[in-house]
């Protein structure tokens, strides 16, 4: 068939059958992998996850809710995909994980609605080298959530700038080491940071500036301490905010009652917490809290935007003021 | 050139109709041309049919032939079968001055035929039609192994390709040998 023709065929094709047609000859292998992303189908997947534990999983789920596989044994060195099992004899169980991934991501145009990377301490090199392919993708990933669990924080910045800021929605961060603690001033110059409108964490963050969650919707955050002169200048950015749905703020310490009382007044004592009250700006009905709970020796800041109604009974509440 | 004219019903030139009097210009009467496959038979096609193919749109445009010097000079297409270049004429004559609709039906489920007709349409340059093949036979790879699929469009396996190349190779090598003997032999 002419060179044209075969563009248009596998145009029209899907996914599969471009992998199906990838293994007729060499010859089709060559042509389709020397094609433009953009003559290549748009596989529609729904979400991609690569898990890297003692062996490599390579995950993907299709617009139909329908999930693919790939396992890549370093034991055994070899492929499994829905039972076919490839023995990869003196190649690279990482190189090829890796390049099946590049393969996926190809035929990736319409949004993901997530993408998942789960980084154990097998396979040091990995980090480095999906850096090195997303380099050599020359075109960044779009997602609408970023999830990456992993054990350092070495293993974070080699992904993330690789995600289209754009369209990113969400970051969760995950650990896989209890005591795991990133530096964050790295992570938080970054785009996808800027723009994306949610940010979880379930470690302990370093070299953290409290400004620097203001323009999340949702943040689930943890650090060492916050004090109260922070905490005031995160309710006066967040009082003219009009998507604030929740902010979790999980402290080792806060020691800094007393001048928080100076600033912001007595608190409410709620149920094992203190409360305070602030109406929002432009809304008579909308008041935001803030709630500091103390729980088995840590300390958790809980914000969120209540109706009127949801402010208890003898708790005073702040009339807004201009900053 | 023995042949046997196929045509369309309004094959004459259209006579000029007389034009309303608000009308600016007055209609011009459609010219036609002919074309032939490797079977040898002529169809007679109106230029406003050929312009779905790209290639002969381009070849006509400057021609300015006469009827008679069209008819004299039918566009020739040796490596298309008549059976082929006679689906792609009623394709354009029934897509003449008319958007093309986003799904066709009516292409040959048979694969031989639909292969014949994807190459004669991608050398006529008929972008739609080719577009309307090439989505009828990915329809029919998908779901399809590499074997199901080199069977059907008759692709011979590396191994059989590099044992071919190999013989093809010998064969040449034996031959090269055979002329170098023969020319040894003669300057003796």
């Amino acid at each position: 068939m002419p060179e044209l023709v075969m563009e248009n065929i596998i145009k029209f094709s899907d996914f599969k059958s471009v992998l199906t047609l990838r293994q007729v000859s060499k010859d089709f292998l060559n042509f389709i992998d020397s094609l433009n992303d953009s003559t290549l189908p748009d596989s529609e997947f729904s979400r991609i996850d690569m898990i890297v534990n003692e062996d490599i999983c390579l995950r993907y789920r299709d617009s139909n809710n329908i999930q693919n596989e790939f396992i890549y044994s370093q034991m055994d060195i070899l492929r499994s995909f829905n039972g076919k099992i490839t023995f990869l004899g003196s190649s690279s169980v990482i190189d090829v994980a890796i390049r099946d991934l590049e393969l996926v991501l190809k035929f990736q145009k319409s949004n993901l609605r997530l993408l998942h990377f789960h980084l154990g301490p097998s396979f040091e090199t990995f980090p480095v080298k999906l850096s090195n392919m997303f380099k050599k993708l020359n075109r960044k990933i779009k997602t609408e959530n970023l999830s990456m669990k992993a054990d350092s924080q070495s293993k974070i910045m080699p992904i993330l700038p690789f995600v289209e800021p754009r369209t990113l929605e969400r970051i969760d961060l995950l650990t896989l080491n209890d005591n795991m603690e990133i530096e964050i001033n790295e992570i938080v110059k970054t785009e996808q940071w800027k723009n994306a409108d949610k940010f979880n964490c379930d470690f302990n963050v370093s070299n953290f500036n409290i400004k620097d969650i203001c323009h999340f919707s949702e943040t689930l955050i943890q650090f060492l301490s916050v004090s109260a002169k922070e905490m005031d200048l995160l309710r006066k950015i967040l009082i003219d905010s009009s998507k604030l749905s929740g902010i979790w703020l999980r402290l080792k310490n806060f020691n800094e009652h007393r001048e928080l009382s100076n600033l912001w007044g007595p608190c409410f004592i709620g149920e094992n917490s203190r409360l305070w009250y602030f109406r929002m700006k432009n809304s008579e009905e909308e008041i935001m809290e803030f709630e500091l709970r103390r729980n088995s020796g840590n300390f958790t800041w809980r914000i969120k935007i209540i109706h009127i109604g949801g402010v208890p009974n003898g708790a005073a509440v702040h009339d807004y003021e201009e900053n | 050139m023995s042949s046997t004219e196929q045509g369309t019903s309004s094959a004459a030139p259209a006579e000029p109709t007389t034009a309303p009097e608000s009308a600016a210009a007055p209609e011009v009467p459609e010219s036609f041309y002919y074309v032939h496959g490797k079977d040898k038979v002529v169809h007679k096609v109106s230029a406003g049919a050929l312009q779905h193919s790209a290639l002969i749109h381009g070849m006509i445009s400057n021609l300015g032939y006469t009827e008679e010097q069209a008819k004299a000079n039918p566009f020739p297409f040796e490596n298309i079968d008549g059976d082929i270049l006679q689906m792609v004429v009623d394709w354009c004559n029934q897509h003449k001055g008319k958007p093309t609709p986003p799904e066709d039906t009516n292409l040959p489920k048979q694969k031989e035929k639909l292969f014949d007709l994807v190459l004669a349409v991608n050398y006529l340059e008929i972008k739609e039609l080719l577009t309307y093949c090439c989505k009828q036979v990915a329809m029919m790879v998908k779901g399809k192994s590499p074997e199901e699929i080199r069977e059907i469009w008759m692709i011979p396996t590396d191994a059989e390709d590099e044992a071919a190349e190999k013989e093809a190779k010998k064969r040449a090598g034996k031959e090269a040998a055979g002329e170098t003997a023969a020319a040894a032999g003669d300057a003796k």
